[in-house]
């Protein structure tokens, strides 16, 4: 059994996720009706244990083992629950959030450990790139064409006319500074340290 | 901004001869006022003191003193005019009951101040306030509104019916405009209503028919259908209409309702009235019992082959049968022009559009009704089948932010649907019966209902639908069972969605003809939900029914007996209205029309090329004063003289180092300084109360003239929940701006919003402000602080 | 519906069609050209983050901070108006664009990096960029021109049938920015049937994602597979040729994974999948290599060329 204290403030987590830079204009978190159309339209509800209401509950519960839940992994932001929500609420955005929130406290990091070649290239290239990690697994899938497409790359966009992919160097080095004010180095860093600390083990 | 040439400190006559009468109530005055002090600072033809002044005894003595002295003008000095202002009213003739005015030398002073001689230097304040107003009291006659006894009821449904034959009871000529050929409305398409009495269900044709019968009976009533309104016009508190008939082709008088016509007409049209469920023919009689019981053509499928009329053995059909223009002039309008089904376009994932098997329950209502489609069978459109399951999805459309959506719920759906389910499990007890809904919405005494239906199995899933899909021949709805936290797809044959209501075309065209307000979802607005249902912002025209907002029959029923009721009040009761209402000078005014913009309560208006004054609506707010650039306005009892020699009043004793606030606020701001006095709680005396109809009234001029003559600080309190709150806003600020360009302290200016029964609030805002206004003072430099009252 | 410009359009370049479908871009500026589209590209401009971004990679702030920069490089440029090739690249920039208008104190501390960054001209003014009048898809400035497409058509397509999939960050995450009801999208339906090819209107799942899923697709294949299968299944029940994209990442699950998905379903769809640019270049005469770039596709999209060919052949005779 579950004891409602009084004087506990429950929409604590809820407040915190309304103020997120990520949430919507009016996002209708407090709003939700438990109607479940969102669960009904959600992909990741018809083949996982997920369900965005339940997520939409839990937070207007103040559940905070929501951010250490392997559940909240589980959604493919199709923000399909964002688009037909009557309240406006978005289990999309909350999910977003609260990832950020684990990866902020440390569970989540290695969830995206895999994904921080993609900042690499970021900061490389400035451009985005699938993460090299899972090139030997998609080729699998995508089959030898797909390599042989890779190598003759540059002559067929130069068959279609099109020009460089890379940026001038100058431009590089602005996105460089840019991304390291913004933080996002760091954080980067971080994310490549715990995939190091994940491969050695 | 030097204030001049409004106000001379002359009173317009050199010699008005004033009369002054003082209470002492029983002590409640003069014990904390100096009677005799007062009495001895007053300067008028006649001062008298009573004991108890509104005793009948001193009222007859009153009169007897005005009658002696042959007095112009009385002022009485005692209680809250609020309470007693009407009884001295009465009791001045033959003089004018207006040339009266009172100082509330009890509740708001003797009461709230207990310092004798700050209290009499007050009473003496307000008492010369009054003599000065009073100098430029004009004499006003009570209006009487003369309206035609006669009213236009929009609308034939259930609502309009109602209204019409309650009208008409009274005695009063009613004029029903119906857009379509046949009253009715769309009750008479639901077939059955439910009865939580009974827990059963009635028809509704035979609980409506009888209405309709006597609508067309009675000598009171008009019925003009296939009938649009077109235009509209105010004229004193009456309304000219045009309405447009469109022509039916068949002569009303002549036809017999054979039917002949319609056996050889060659054009097939989808039925509306049977939701086009099944056809029609361009000649037609809507339903048997239509009324009036004629055929119509329509006119945009006819095809004029003139087949029909070759069988008429009445010679009724005339082709050529032109449209004709009926003016109408009526006292007051109702709008009862109801609403219409959801578009469920707009949700394309039930598959409405693309699935014949999904329908709404108004065509469940004709699918079920023993004179639709399938003569009363449950069946199904595709192939005409008895459905083994009937899903039904709540809050189609309703309860829905989404773009298309209706933010409100419909409040008659889970009725309709406990209906339908009722009754097919009733007389389908193989079809299965499941509800998705997010909440079941039975107040009252449906929910004996909805009891009653849930024990005839009918299966609830806790659930809003997201999508409905066809795989194979079988109808697929998928939703969550929120209980079990689980996606289910429920396999059915058939879907009904319980549709939202929205306002009809009619209601959205109708208020714009006669210039109603919407609400946001664009249904009739009432001028206020809770004191003044079913009167819209135009006075003399009322609403009822579904055009208002999602209802059922009941509620439609009470709100158009509602509705009559208003009709007849102002018709029957020969209204007397107080003159205290905008005046518009026709001379002044070049018609621009921004008053008629500005007017919130739409009491002004233009007509003829002319600004007219609706006496009912004006509040004398005096908004439109300040808007007219041509000083074309007036209110009445309000004038600006009647203002500045109050304020002039209030502040020309006012001595050395004393501080003076003067406090405008309107009627409800006035009631809670009353109630401070009563209940003996205190204020400071600097205060000074005017009472004004809204701060809408007051203009910067006002208060540069309060300033410039003495007034320490300036206090505006008014209720803040009307429709012209934001008027008030942009007044205030316009205010402050001037003060700030004229260098006085915006400090010493304060906007309070006032509550009746928060009295305790107003009092410690009082104190509060009196405390700001010395300290703003205090970095005052001392030439401005004394700003001269002299050279006006 | 908002207004489409045909003008001042900065052609914003993505990650994914740079490297996987070149012929988007390729046919996009074909049709641009066609039509008189009056539009650059810049070298200087930087992906959107978008992958990485809903990978939970980058936080939004920094996602911002690149869309101002990106934003600064259209307004130098006098372009102002965006046409993304990717349904992410549109959902950020829109979604940054309404966070730099609305939140002061976000502008002004990613004002403070451009300028600390050395890039002070870069920086974001108030309402440089409105969400909504300036941030579009390439298919938007295309839907605007259906009338002239329709005039342009050059080939006979009658014989075909294309269903589309609409891209869940064009039509639901700013809904309210979309063209038609976001619960039936039509947009790609319309241009195609401006070519004279039957289109599939409704069909089951016709709303649901890709099924990529951004790190679904990487840690959860089979769970990602699974979504894009039901997409597939409901296609091939109704027997289309052509799945049409608006963008490079559903066209890369649809394209690249369908031998794989039909396999473990032991079945073969055959669903060619092609940016509704590159179907509107076909229509309108292009070459089907040099512009529509249809090597890099896996599907073969020869097969339908085949018919194509066929019908003008027949024409000709
Ligand atoms: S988030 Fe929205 S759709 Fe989901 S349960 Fe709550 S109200 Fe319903
Ligand atoms: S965004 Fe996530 S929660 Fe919402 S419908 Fe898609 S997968 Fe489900
Ligand atoms: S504002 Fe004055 S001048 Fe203008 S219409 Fe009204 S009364 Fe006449």
């Amino acid at each position: 059994m579950n004891t409602l204290k009084i004087g506990e403030n429950t929409f604590e987590l809820a407040q915190i996720i309304i103020k997120d830079l990520k949430a919507s204009e009016n996002i209708g978190i407090l709003k939700c009706i438990q109607c479940g159309m969102c669960t009904s339209l959600c992909p990741a509800a018809r083949h996982t244990d997920y369900d965005p209401r339940e997520i939409v509950k839990r937070v207007l519960d103040k559940d905070e083992s929501l951010i250490t839940d392997d559940i909240i992994w589980n959604c493919f932001y199709c923000y399909t629950c964002h688009s037909v929500c009557p309240v406006n609420n978005s289990a999309c955005e909350v999910n977003q959030i609260l990832r950020q929130k684990a990866i902020d406290n440390g569970k989540g990091k290695p969830k995206i450990a895999p994904f921080s070649a993609y900042g690499d290239s970021f900061l490389e290239y400035g451009l985005g790139a699938i993460p090299n990690d899972f090139f030997d697994h998609l080729l699998k899938d995508y089959g030898k064409e797909w390599l042989q497409l890779k190598v003759d790359l540059e002559d067929i966009r130069e068959e279609l006319g099109l020009g460089p992919i890379l940026l001038p160097e100058k431009d590089v080095n602005d996105i460089n500074k840019i991304l390291e004010k913004t933080g996002f180095t760091k954080r980067l860093e971080r994310v490549r340290r715990c995939k190091d600390e994940g491969n050695s083990r | 901004m030097k204030v001049k040439g409004h106000f001379s400190r002359y009173a317009p006559k050199s010699s008005i001869d004033i009369g002054v009468f003082l209470c002492k109530c029983g002590g409640n005055i003069s014990h904390t006022v100096d009677i005799r002090r007062l009495k001895s600072s007053i300067d008028a033809k006649v001062v008298k003191e009573f004991e108890n002044l509104c005793s009948i005894k001193c009222q007859r003595n009153i009169r007897d003193v005005i009658l002696e002295e042959e007095l112009d003008r009385v002022v009485i000095v005692a209680c809250s005019p609020i309470t007693h202002e009407k009884t001295f009213r009465n009791h001045v003739a033959p003089l004018n009951p207006y040339l009266l005015e009172m100082a509330n030398i009890r509740e708001q002073c003797s009461w709230v101040h207990s310092d004798m001689d700050k209290a009499t230097e007050k009473a003496i304040s307000l008492t010369n306030a009054a003599i000065e107003r009073v100098k430029y009291a004009r004499p006003l006659d009570a209006i009487v509104r003369k309206t035609k006894k006669s009213a236009a009821v929009i609308g034939g449904g259930i609502s309009g019916i109602t209204a019409a034959l309650s009208i008409a009871k009274q005695g009063i000529k009613v004029h029903i405009i119906e857009e379509k050929p046949t009253v009715g409305g769309n009750m008479i398409k639901i077939g059955k209503v439910f009865s939580p009495e009974k827990l059963a269900e009635e028809c509704a044709l035979c609980l409506f028919n009888p209405l309709i019968n006597e609508a067309v009976q009675h000598k009171n009533i008009n019925i003009i259908t296939n009938a649009e309104l077109k235009s509209s016009q105010r004229k004193t508190g009456n309304f000219s209409l045009l309405v447009e008939r469109r022509p039916s082709f068949v002569k009303e008088d002549k036809c017999m309702a054979c039917g002949n016509c319609a056996e050889v007409c060659p054009v097939d049209v989808p039925n509306e009235w049977n939701e086009k469920l099944m056809f029609r023919k361009a000649i037609y009689k809507p339903f048997p019992q239509s009324v009036p019981d004629v055929y119509t053509i329509d006119e945009e499928n006819c095809i004029k082959c003139g087949k029909c009329q070759k069988v008429c053995t009445m010679k009724a059909i005339d082709l050529e049968m032109k449209g004709e223009i009926i003016p109408l002039n009526v006292g007051s309008v109702v709008i009862a022009t109801g609403h219409k089904g959801f578009d469920l376009e707009k949700r394309p994932e039930y598959g409405y559009c693309r699935n014949e098997d999904v329908i709404t329950q108004m065509e469940l209502a004709r699918i079920m009704g023993v004179n639709g489609p399938t003569n009363g069978k449950l069946l199904k459109p595709s192939d005409g089948k008895v459905p083994r399951r009937v899903v039904m999805v709540q809050c189609a459309g309703s309860r829905d932010e989404k773009p298309g959506g209706k933010r409100y719920c419909s409040r008659v759906c889970c009725m309709v649907a406990l209906k339908h389910a009722n009754f097919i499990r009733r007389y389908y007890p193989e079809t299965e019966i499941i509800i998705c809904y997010t909440d079941m919405r039975t107040p009252g005494m449906y929910e004996n209902y909805f009891r009653h239906v849930q024990s005839k199995e009918i299966k609830l899933i806790r659930g809003r639908p997201g999508e409905i899909v066809k795989i194979d021949d079988t109808i697929v709805v998928r939703v969550e069972d929120t209980l079990k936290g689980e996606q289910v797809e429920i396999e059915t044959d058939m879907v009904v969605l319980s549709e939202a209501m929205e306002p009809s075309k009619g209601t959205i065209k109708v208020a714009e003809t006669l210039n109603v307000g919407l609400t946001e979802d664009l249904f009739v607005k009432e001028k206020h939900p809770k004191i003044r249902p079913v009167t819209t912002d135009v006075e003399g025209i009322y609403v009822c029914g579904t055009a208002q907002g999602p209802k059922d029959i009941t509620d439609s029923v009470s709100q158009a007996n509602a509705a009559a009721s208003k009709v007849s009040e102002i018709m029957n009761g020969g209204l007397e209205i107080e003159p205290t209402i905008a005046v518009v000078d026709n001379y002044k005014c070049d018609i621009c029309g921004e008053c008629v913009k500005a007017c919130k309560y739409k009491a002004i208006y233009m007509h003829d090329e002319r600004i007219s004054v609706d006496p009912i609506a004006c509040t004398g707010c005096g908004i439109c004063i300040s808007k007219c650039k041509n000083k074309a306005v007036e209110v009445m009892g309000q004038t600006d003289s009647q203002i500045f020699a109050m304020i002039f009043g209030l502040l020309k004793d006012k001595k050395e180092g004393e501080r003076r606030i003067l406090a405008f606020v309107d009627y409800i701001g006035y009631v809670a300084a009353d109630n401070i006095g009563i209940n003996r709680i205190s204020y400071p005396e600097s205060v000074r109360i005017i009472r004004i109809p809204s701060i809408n009234r007051l203009m910067p001029k006002h208060v540069l003239f309060a300033f410039e003559n003495g007034a320490d600080g300036i206090f505006l309190g008014e209720y803040p929940d009307d429709i012209m709150y934001p008027d008030i806003q942009a007044k205030v600020q316009e205010i402050r701006s001037e003060l700030l360009r004229n260098s006085i302290d915006p400090d010493r200016l304060l906007y309070y919003k006032v509550y009746a029964p928060y009295f305790r609030g107003l009092a410690n805002k009082l104190t509060e402000f009196d405390k700001q206004v010395s300290k703003a003072l205090d970095k005052l430099e001392p030439v401005l602080y004394k700003a001269s009252s002299k050279d006006l | 519906m908002k207004e489409i410009p045909d003008k001042e359009i900065l052609l914003f370049k993505s990650c994914l069609v740079n490297v996987e479908y070149p012929g988007v871009e390729s046919s996009t500026r074909f049709l641009f050209d066609k039509l008189g589209i009056e539009y650059i590209v810049s070298e200087r401009q930087s992906c959107c983050t978008g992958l990485g971004h809903y990978s939970d990679l980058f936080d939004q702030f920094s996602t911002a901070a690149l869309a101002a920069r990106n934003f600064g490089i259209a307004r130098e440029l006098g372009h102002k108006n965006i046409a993304t090739l990717c349904a992410t690249c549109y959902a950020i920039l829109k979604k940054s664009g309404n966070i730099l208008n609305k939140q002061d104190h976000i502008r002004d501390s990613i004002n403070k990096i451009l300028d600390d960054s050395g890039v002070p001209d870069l920086k974001y003014n108030l309402e440089d960029m409105d969400s909504r009048s300036n941030i579009f898809h390439a298919v938007e400035i295309l839907y605007n021109k259906v009338d002239e497409i329709q005039d342009l058509v050059e080939v006979d397509l009658s014989e075909i049938k294309v269903a589309a999939h609409h891209a869940c960050h064009y039509c639901k995450v700013h809904h309210k920015d979309t063209i038609g009801n976001v619960r039936d999208p039509m947009v790609m339906e319309t241009l195609a049937r401006a070519c004279g090819v039957q289109t599939v209107n409704w069909y089951d799942r016709k709303t649901n994602t890709c099924g990529n899923g951004f790190r679904q697709r990487y840690m959860n294949k089979d769970l990602s597979f699974s979504i894009t299968a039901e997409k597939l299944m409901s296609l091939k029940e109704n027997e289309v040729d052509i799945l049409l994209h608006m963008c490079p990442n559903c066209q890369l699950q649809f394209d690249r994974n369908q031998k794989v998905i039909g396999e473990s379903f032991g079945t073969e769809f055959n669903i060619i999948c092609l940016n509704v640019s590159q179907f509107l270049a076909l229509a309108l005469g292009a070459d089907p290599y040099k512009v529509v770039g249809i090597q890099t596709h896996t599907v073969p999209v020869e097969p339908i060329l085949d018919k194509i060919k066929q019908i003008i052949h027949a024409y000709e005779v």
